[in-house]
């Protein structure tokens, strides 16, 4: 069982066919990292928009608006409120035009779109990243008995359709709770069973390694051993695997706010302003097309840079392109191009 | 063979357990009163008592939950107050809403996922598969660049902004098709194709992307093998290297993952139901959620999950039986 | 949309061909070209042919004891006639009753408490049968029962002895304050004076049910027809009808329905989308097709503005309602009159009809009462906001009310996206509120969940978005639920939001209910509307207006302002 077809394969799938790439000299890695010109230009596509979302209060001083006034007179209300003027009300006081019905600034609410979409973004990776490590680490140096039953609940965790739990939780959730942090949870909270596995299978190998082992039998303890040898090692595939996990996170969020479970209004996110703007694709394009943009290249650029990434901290890989997959099974290779089918 | 197979029911029978309790808690938890859903805005407060008597839902929850699941085994009678209601195993309850059997709304709602889900595969398969061959075969050309980006972009664009673009090219900037509607193949199989071609190409082109890096990769990696660099130092010709040997390569990993994606499709695909407004089991799941109709909720996400995990098993013994170089556990 | 067949085995040549193709003849929308249409729409009506309706909400309920509808419904009222029926024509004509088995719209006594009907001869069930003046009895007494529930509260309300009434089943002596001194008179005794009891008469409980062929809860599948049609199918809980012609009706007793149409084929729990854009493309079977309950949304309304043809085939129409702001003084500060004011003053009513859809589909509203003259619309405006809000106003009340600072409040509303008590309507709010120093909280519930909080007269929030409709054109059935406090439901639904109890109005509503004379009682019903709106305790944000698209076969549409929707029976297709 996976999510939904229509969603990206999630996190959780990607993450079996994630070869694990052994720690390697960061410095190189950033060094090879920085040679790859797609990565640089993806870099430099998000760090342009974190900038710009961070700046979005800044910006909108500049262009004189804000995100929730309304503007009345820009809309045409007889024909159901278009905006007037063309390419959605583009004018010197609105430089990417108004919203249709409302008049409210298109420019503020995409910087403040922005914000949304990269915050729960980020912060559900961070909460899956936390839990994953603490229960692939856990799972990895337990005993049996935790072992199994760890892995049995990330299984579990792994096939249960994430679409479908995070709308009825966004559902069942006060309404007071703020809505962009519960996003992060439930998106943080439902699909940490990639990272977990990645952790488990790392710290299962690093176990058998010399270092470690020297570590153990000089007294250290096992929790001290996780700390000090264990996590370092750990950073460079959970790096790599969060890569992948950011862009899906934020596709997660934009559909959520598509199905109208996302965050609340006024709050803009893009999400949530597709799915206004989808009954709009004949009389507005424009509306349509600048959160679908924006977005579309948000996600393509995060991609980009998880592949280069991915890359950068494993030499060997970097020739292979990475497959979203969805394996709940144990078959064997199954659509798993990075594994030696032969073997 | 058949031991694997009893193993891996028994895990997916788990998931299946584990999934039903926590959907139908969460819905337990969820604000609003179905009974009062039920009954319809200006219902009085008797009105809404008896038919939360009907309904079984005065019940505690495990006890409501146990009913459920015998439902499915046994089957099960409902009360309307004047007629007793005979639901036959699997029995998935009456909707709240419409007062539907689940499995027979389930069974309207088949064939427009069906409809989506074939189309789409078609899609993938020709145009997936095709792409990931060329940019295999046109390795370090252009060719192999604009395919590697096409595709990377492919992978992380969520569905509704490719269905959204592809409705804003071909219904309102070409106007080459109306905006679906669909139509039953019973109905009009012309209509219903022409309906279906958008949808399809939305989630095809979709999945596509997908597809391509995997076919590119798995024949890479099968031209890279020992016996194709044999054949060609026996001097094989270039078009049978690649049409006998590396395509077969390609071949079983694809018909893995079109199993697992069918499967998935078969069990809703939420947001391209949405978006195009198909009657499909994706569709009724949100219809469900957004109208708390816990029985609707419950079979349709009883139903994904058993397509999905029957996808699996079909997957692995395709797979199999696709690369004999592959014997099951 | 005919597509030649292709054979290519190039696909993706394939592909473009049949996209090629389909330009040609499958262009949508907009750009349709239907001359044709408004050519023939001048040619008389003509029977025969299938009329189509395309539905979202699906006829779950098929029993006329089930029914709650104005006037008799639209579809149902093709298969159950009733005592009186609505007057299918245009306009504010059609907000008169008029006699529809009986010979006049009912006979009362000197004060309103006993009405008398006398059917009209020669009147037949599908199967021939004589429908006689006890088939109406029962079928008004089956209506209580509780297992055919559903039906509208007035008649339990009214009739003597209606609060005790189990039913027919249960108590099969019926009930005694419904006569029948002989096969063509029927005597109604009510426990108090209504004037109005001709517009309850249109409702399907008022449709002849013979005895002998109720089955209780299945009688919805094969109910007798005495209207022009009969129930051929009826599939999937109301989702699918099928009616065709029903024989022994006669255009003779009925001047009311025209029933130009063969067969009536009703599919519905489908999107609005999906209607509006089968409609606006009317191809095929969808070319003599309606809808009788989806408006054209927003985005459409823009899209067809720049088309004549298609607007030429946009049915506009007036429905009784009022969308409002709630007020629940028990909740503070709304308690204070002051801060009501202010909020009705603030209020931006542009904001707030561009939030609906715009000003083609809602007027703004500042009486409670519809803007028709049948509900007695007597034009005020206590609080002036003007079409943008009036901001200083507001902040100088809440001033003078302890609030100088500034005020935050909470707005319940619905999750539903209905586009009036929806979440673009309370952000319409919130943000013309905010231009007075008014903060406001939204607080969106689940339509059920929303419903049972606004309905509540013990947990009711204390501001939130709700809406009225007429059970008939008159301004009791409008303002006696909001307004009575002796219509204070303590466990049950209440939709007295304020809790509004005050003698003068409560006996005032009593007085007007023993008027007879219609349009005197309108009158009255508009002065205490325009009394009641003093006191500020909602705000009247808009009325409704129905923009519904048909297709380009369909002719004679008539929409009354007792429905705003086009008449079904009325359509002509040929």
């Amino acid at each position: 069982m996976t999510t939904l077809p229509d969603l990206p394969a999630s996190g959780a799938k990607a993450g079996a066919a994630v070869a694990v790439p052994a720690a390697s000299d960061a410095r190189q890695a950033w060094r090879r990292l920085r040679g790859r010109r797609s990565a640089v230009v993806a870099a430099g596509v998000l760090g342009l928009l974190v900038v710009l979302a961070l700046a979005a209060p800044l910006l909108a001083a500049v262009e004189g608006q804000d995100a929730n006034t309304y503007h009345d007179a820009l809309v045409d209300s007889a024909r159901g409120g278009v905006p007037i003027g063309s390419f959605g009300g583009v004018s010197g006081d609105h430089w990417l035009g108004v919203e249709p019905g409302t008049g409210r600034d298109l420019f503020v609410r995409l910087l403040y779109g922005a914000r949304v979409s990269l915050l729960v973004a980020a912060g559900a990776t961070v909460v899956q990243v936390l839990i994953g490590v603490a229960v692939g680490l856990a799972s990895g140096l337990g005993n049996r008995l935790l072992d199994a039953v760890l892995s049995r609940f990330t299984d579990v965790m792994i096939a249960l359709p994430m679409l479908v739990l995070a709308i009825a939780l966004t559902a069942v959730v006060p309404n007071d709770f703020p809505r962009p942090l519960l996003l992060i949870l439930v998106i943080g909270l439902l699909d940490w069973g990639g990272t977990s596995r990645i952790v488990r299978a790392q710290t299962l190998t690093l176990k058998q390694l010399d270092f470690v082992a020297a570590a153990r039998l000089a007294g250290s303890g096992r929790w001290r051993v996780a700390r000090r040898e264990l996590l370092p090692s750990l950073a460079a595939p959970v790096i790599t695997y969060a890569a992948i996990l950011l862009p899906m996170n934020m596709v997660l969020e934009a559909s959520l706010s598509f199905l109208g479970v996302g965050v609340k209004p006024p709050t803009p996110s893009w999400g949530q302003m597709l799915s206004s703007a989808q009954t709009w694709f004949r009389a507005d394009p424009m509306y349509v097309l600048l959160p679908a943009g924006l977005l579309f290249v948000t996600v393509l650029a995060f991609t980009v840079l998880g592949d280069a990434v991915r890359a950068a901290l494993d030499p060997r890989e970097a020739g292979r392109l990475r497959v979203g997959r969805r394996r709940t099974s144990r078959t064997p290779a199954a659509a798993d191009p990075s594994k030696d089918i032969s073997s | 063979m058949t031991r694997y197979l009893l193993k891996r029911l028994g895990g997916a029978v788990l998931v299946l357990l584990v999934l039903s309790v926590v959907i139908y808690g969460l819905f337990y938890l969820a604000p609003g009163d179905p009974a009062r859903l039920a009954c319809g805005e200006r219902c009085s407060t008797q009105q809404v008592a008896q038919v939360r008597e009907q309904l079984g839902l005065g019940d505690p929850v495990y006890t409501q939950y146990a009913h459920f699941l015998r439902g499915i085994v046994a089957g099960r009678d409902y009360s309307t107050g004047t007629a007793l209601l005979h639901c036959d195993a699997p029995c998935l309850g009456f909707s709240y809403q419409t007062d539907q059997q689940v499995t027979s709304l389930i069974l309207d709602r088949l064939p427009a996922t069906l409809s989506l889900a074939l189309g789409a595969m078609v899609i993938w398969l020709v145009i997936g598969v095709g792409t990931g061959l060329l940019s295999a075969l046109r390795r370090g050309g252009i060719t192999e660049r604009a395919l590697t980006v096409l595709t990377l972009a492919g992978t992380g664009t969520p569905v509704f902004i490719l269905g959204l673009l592809l409705l804003m090219l071909v219904c309102a900037y070409l106007q080459w098709l109306p905006f679906p509607t669909y139509v039953p193949f019973t109905d009009d199989p012309e209509q219903w194709a022409w309906n279906m071609l958008l949808p399809w190409l939305t989630l095809g082109l979709f999945e596509s992307a997908k597809y391509a890096r995997l076919t590119r990769s798995s024949t890479l990696e099968t031209l890279a093998e020992d016996h194709i660099r044999t054949f060609r130092a026996y001097g094989v010709g270039e078009r049978a290297v690649v049409g006998r040997h590396a395509l077969r390569g390609a071949v079983p990993p694809v018909i893995a993952l079109s199993a697992l994606d069918f499967g998935s499709v078969m069990g809703g695909a939420v947001l391209t139901e949405s978006l195009f407004n198909i009657p499909g089991i994706g569709k009724s799941l949100i219809d469900g959620v957004r109208e708390i109709d816990l029985p609707v909720v419950v079979g349709v996400v009883l139903v994904t999950g058993t397509a999905v995990v029957v996808a699996n098993v079909v997957a692995d013994l395709l797979y199999a039986a696709a690369d004999r170089r592959v014997a099951l556990l | 949309m005919r597509q030649p067949s292709v054979h290519s085995r190039r696909l993706a040549a394939a592909a473009v061909s049949l996209v090629l193709a389909a330009g040609a003849a499958a262009c949508s929308g907009p750009q349709d070209n239907d001359a044709k249409a408004s050519a023939t729409d001048k040619g008389k009506p003509q029977k025969g042919g299938k009329l189509t309706v395309l539905n979202s909400e699906p006829q779950t309920d098929f029993d006329p004891a089930r029914l709650y509808t104005s006037g008799g419904g639209n579809v149902p009222s093709l298969v159950f006639r009733t005592l009186t029926t609505r007057n299918r024509a245009n306009g504010a004509a059609g907000t008169k009753v008029v006699p529809d088995l009986a010979t006049d719209t009912g006979r009362p006594n000197a004060d309103a408490t006993e009405w008398t009907y006398t059917l009209k001869e020669g009147l037949e069930y599908e199967d021939g049968t004589p429908i006689t003046s006890a088939d109406i009895k029962y079928g008004v007494e089956r209506s209580f029962a509780a297992e055919l529930s559903g039906g509208a509260p007035y008649l339990r309300d009214w009739l003597v002895g209606g609060a005790d009434y189990q039913g027919p089943y249960k108590d099969p002596k019926g009930l005694a304050s419904i006569e029948t001194p002989d096969d063509r008179t029927i005597v109604f005794k009510l426990r108090k004076p209504e004037g109005d009891f001709p517009f309850l008469a249109t409702a399907t409980q008022f449709a002849p049910v013979p005895k002998a062929k109720d089955d209780g809860a299945k009688y919805e599948e094969h109910p007798v027809s005495s209207g022009p049609y009969k129930v051929v199918k009826n599939e999937d809980d109301g989702r699918h009808l099928l009616l065709e012609r029903n024989p022994n009706w006669s255009e003779k007793t009925d001047d009311q329905r025209h029933a130009y149409p063969d067969t009536i084929e009703v599919q519905s729990g489908l999107d609005s989308a999906v209607i509006n854009q089968r409609l606006s493309t009317s191809s095929g079977p969808d070319a003599a097709a309606v809808t009788t309950d989806t408006n054209l949304g927003p985005a459409e309304l823009a899209q067809i503005g720049s088309d004549k043809a298609l607007a030429a085939r946009v049915g506009t129409g007036h429905f009784g309602y009022t969308n409002y702001l709630a007020f629940n003084p028990k909740v503070k500060p709304f308690d204070d009159p002051k801060v009501r004011q202010a909020i009705s003053y603030a209020i931006n009513r542009t904001s707030v009809i561009n939030a609906a859809g715009g000003s083609a589909l809602a007027e703004p509203a500042t009486t409670f009462l519809p803007d028709q003259k049948a509900f007695g619309y007597t034009p005020y405006d206590h609080f002036p906001a003007g079409p943008t809000g009036d901001p200083a106003k507001a902040k100088e009340l809440l001033k003078e009310a302890g609030h100088a600072d500034g005020l935050t409040i909470s707005l319940t509303h619905s999750t539903a996206q209905n586009r009036e008590t929806s979440p673009e309507v309370a952000t319409a709010v919130q943000e013309s509120l905010k231009q007075a120093g008014i903060t406001v909280k939204l607080v969106g519930l689940e339509p059920n969940a929303f419903n049972e909080a606004r309905w509540s007269a013990t947990k009711s929030p204390g501001f939130y978005l709700s809406r009225w409709g007429a059970d008939w054109p008159s301004g009791g059935p409008f303002l006696a639920p909001i307004f009575d406090g002796r219509q204070i439901v303590k466990d049950g639904s209440n939709f007295n939001h304020a809790l509004f109890d005050d003698p003068a109005v409560n006996k005032e509503i009593d007085e007007i209910n023993k008027l007879t004379d219609l349009a005197a009682a309108a009158e009255r019903w508009g002065a205490l509307d325009k009394k009641i709106g003093e006191q500020a305790l909602d705000v009247p944000l808009f009325h409704p207006v129905y923009k519904r698209l048909y297709g380009k076969d369909v002719k004679n549409v008539v929409i009354s302002d007792w429905t705003g929707v086009l008449d079904v029976s009325q359509v002509a297709v040929k």
